[in-house]
């Protein structure tokens, strides 16, 4: 069982992370496709501020002694997904920027032949 | 036969013109494109002084992305051969119609320069030939090709294999893995003996601190390219 200092400490916490998190999206410096992770790991948090007796329950199915060890286990399970989704981004990313570039040499060289045959007549 | 040489290059001012002078001189009728990966340096420029076709990356892709552009080149303009040759001088002009004959016979699909194979020449360090071992007793393992020389960047490729390495070529340290990617494919591979030189300047693309990654992370991508592989 969450203290009532922790659990209060951890709606002002997430008050702040909302905040930024809106703004961020307001603002159209997040995407909202990247931001989907980020937004459930909040809610998830939030519902363990508000029904603190969750959090013991979870601890108890997965085998974690003390509580407040479950609840490091949830955030770092978070991130984790959060990482790894932003390595896929990032390789998806590389492959399209491979793309582009390979394309640009392409039609920069077509446009150089075309300027000379124009050139040449 | 319509045939194309892929020159990638990267910061390689100091040797690109000899490099094409001498293919210029050994092979007039080959098609020469200079695949300037990004260099920082006068490359481009010589190049085009010398009347030599240039595809300009905007950005650095590394080996891999620059060599699959030139891929993609004799794809779109049609060419029956590509080869791949090596800015630095390490490649000789001369042994070029010896690879391409089995192509232009119709008897392989890829032709790989080989320093194991027959002629002596250029040889590595003991370090270096252990991990090529290891490398070509894995591709052999994973799909049944053996190439002895595994990590030569000298190839010769007919239609079959410019079409799947334009459509698909690995990103850094592609030789093994585009070896292994056209023996899955059923590819017809082969091996030719070329006597390589000590590259005449410039760095390996493979440090000595660089070389556990290397084999680590080629290995692991044969492999995982082994398991993932679906026919058709």
């Amino acid at each position: 069982m969450l203290s009532h200092t922790a659990q209060i400490s951890m709606l002002i916490a997430l008050a702040f992370y909302a905040a930024i998190l809106l703004t961020l999206l307001r603002n159209k410096r997040l995407n909202l496709r990247y931001a989907l992770l980020w937004i459930f790991s909040g809610v998830l948090m939030l519902a363990l501020a508000l029904f603190p007796d969750i959090l013991p329950a979870i601890a108890e199915m997965v085998g974690i002694v003390s509580h407040t060890n479950a609840l490091f286990a949830l955030v770092f399970f978070c991130l984790i997904l959060i990482l790894m989704s932003l390595t896929a981004i990032v390789s998806g990313l590389n492959d399209k920027v491979k793309k582009l570039a390979q394309d640009n040499a392409l039609l920069e060289k077509r446009l150089r032949e075309l300027e000379q045959r124009e050139d040449e007549p | 036969m319509k045939t194309l040489v892929i020159i990638p290059a990267y910061n390689e001012e100091k040797n690109i013109a000899a490099t094409v002078t001498e293919l210029r001189r050994s092979c007039p009728a080959l098609d020469v494109v200079v695949v300037n990966d990004g260099s920082r340096d006068a490359t481009g420029e010589l190049c085009r002084a010398m009347g030599v076709p240039v595809l300009e990356l905007p950005v650095n892709l590394g080996i891999g992305g620059c060599v699959q552009t030139g891929y993609r080149y004799a794809l779109e303009r049609g060419y029956a051969a590509a080869v791949q040759f090596d800015a630095d001088g390490q490649h000789p002009a001369d042994a070029l119609p010896a690879l391409l004959e089995p192509i232009e016979r119709d008897e392989a699909d890829l032709v790989v320069g080989s320093r194991f194979v027959g002629g002596a020449g250029f040889r590595s360090s003991a370090m270096r030939r252990a991990g090529i071992i290891f490398l070509s007793g894995l591709v052999h393992a994973l799909c049944g090709v053996h190439v002895r020389d595994i990590t030569s960047g000298m190839r010769a490729a007919g239609p079959r294999a410019i079409a799947l390495f334009a459509a698909d070529y690995a990103q850094d340290y592609p030789e093994p893995e585009s070896v292994l990617a056209a023996g899955l494919c059923g590819l017809r591979i082969r091996e030719a003996a070329v006597e390589m030189r000590p590259r005449q300047g410039g760095e390996s693309s493979i440090t000595a601190l660089g070389g556990a990654y290397y084999m680590i992370k080629v290995s692991l991508s044969l492999i995982l390219r082994r398991i993932f592989f679906r026919r058709g």
